[in-house]
């Protein structure tokens, strides 16, 4: 199954992640709701394959030809390589789905959890322990 | 006569001398065991104590780690150098939170982790400077030397402000590392810090796997997005 292939490349990275406590939490994942998510979806503006993180800026359809710009936060981009993406996995105009843990500070932005590509693939960030954020959407 | 004595010498001194090479530690090497995998006993690292530091900097240091505790427990940075976009430094480097690269020649090795680019290079055969002939730095000055398999690096002159686990040192603190393989594909780093901060020597260690074919990527900490408050929160700056 293709989806169970991918989550185990996320292991590894995952795992890397989280080899020491300073690791797990010299950034910050408190800023995100990790009790819920939300579920979005829309055009790619931009993917950003940064240190320390990668971003990638979406105008989700908030129906009624209306958009909401929203900022996702991704792990970064050695993890992120080591579990299969590359900086053109995704790529502006691009039209995903997307699962994310919300900012609690209410800004329109979160932590990926899930992304759909337009080809109907799924594929995951690599979040450090990922099973702690909460999918309800 | 003679002649034929010095062959034969040479000839048993061979294999004597072959046991006794260098092992060649140059290679890609990750944290062991990763989360999720138990560790086989014989490779497993030693638990990392905590610092015996003296009584007037133990306060100092518990204060720092009831912070600590309730961030972690927050689910906050623990403010350390990586939320400012900062390398760790010696000793923390070594806790491999990703991938580390060797290279080793004989009169130089270099060891780079890929969080930051970081590099520390240790000159081999060279007498340790005292800590007050260096300027403090972030991996300060290593030398290296063998003692038959276990390659012996000692370091000084970490500048007071990288710590490792947020546990204050003096300039003159001294790094000793023995570095050897349990296995081919297994490398131990025993770490001893000794300081006149503490009462006795703070000594672990970190077991390493080798990643065959695996080469470091570039990190370089371009775009820090997360902002963190007076009160140690932080908060994402959105593009717009």
């Amino acid at each position: 199954m293709r989806f169970a292939r991918e989550i185990r490349l996320f292991a590894l990275p995952c795992a890397v992640a989280a080899l020491a406590i300073p690791a797990a939490a010299h950034h910050s994942f408190a800023m995100f709701d990790n009790t819920r998510s939300i579920t979005i979806h829309g055009n790619v503006t931009a993917f950003q394959w940064t240190n320390p993180h990668a971003y990638l800026e979406i105008d989700a359809d908030e129906g009624k030809g209306a958009s909401k710009h929203y900022t996702l936060e991704l792990t970064s981009p050695n993890m992120m390589s080591r579990g299969g993406w590359t900086s053109r996995t995704v790529k502006p105009g691009d039209v995903v789905t997307a699962v994310l843990s919300p900012l609690r500070d209410g800004q329109p932005g979160g932590l990926l959890l899930v992304l759909t590509l337009p080809n109907g693939k799924k594929i995951l960030p690599g979040v450090p322990h990922a099973d702690r954020y909460k999918i309800t959407s | 006569m003679i002649a034929k004595a010095l062959l034969l010498g040479a000839c048993l001194l061979a294999p004597a001398t072959a046991a006794i090479a260098e092992p060649d530690f140059s290679g890609s090497w990750e944290r062991y065991p990763p989360m999720g995998e138990k560790a086989d006993p014989r490779y497993a690292p030693s638990p990392i104590p905590d610092p015996q530091l003296k009584p007037q900097y133990r306060a100092e240091w518990e204060r720092g780690q009831k912070i600590l505790k309730e961030r972690l427990e927050e689910g906050q940075p623990a403010g350390d150098n990586y939320v400012h976009c900062i390398p760790d430094g010696m000793p923390s480097m070594m806790m491999g939170m990703f991938p580390m690269e060797v290279f080793q020649r004989a009169k130089q090795i270099n060891i780079t982790q890929e969080a930051f680019n970081q590099t520390r290079r240790i000159y081999m055969n060279e007498t340790l400077p005292r800590w007050d002939e260096v300027d403090p730095s972030f991996y300060g000055r290593s030398v290296g030397h063998w003692e038959g398999d276990t390659l012996v690096v000692e370091t000084t002159g970490i500048k007071a402000n990288v710590t490792f686990r947020w546990t204050p040192h003096s300039e003159a603190m001294k790094i000793t590392e023995r570095i050897r393989l349990l296995a081919p594909d297994i490398l131990q780093d025993q770490i001893t810090i000794e300081d006149d901060y503490l009462e006795k020597p703070w000594t672990y260690s970190y077991s390493f796997r080798r990643m065959k074919g695996y080469r470091l990527q570039e990190y370089v900490c371009e775009d820090n997005r997360e902002v963190v408050d007076e009160d140690g929160k932080t908060h994402l700056k959105i593009d717009r």
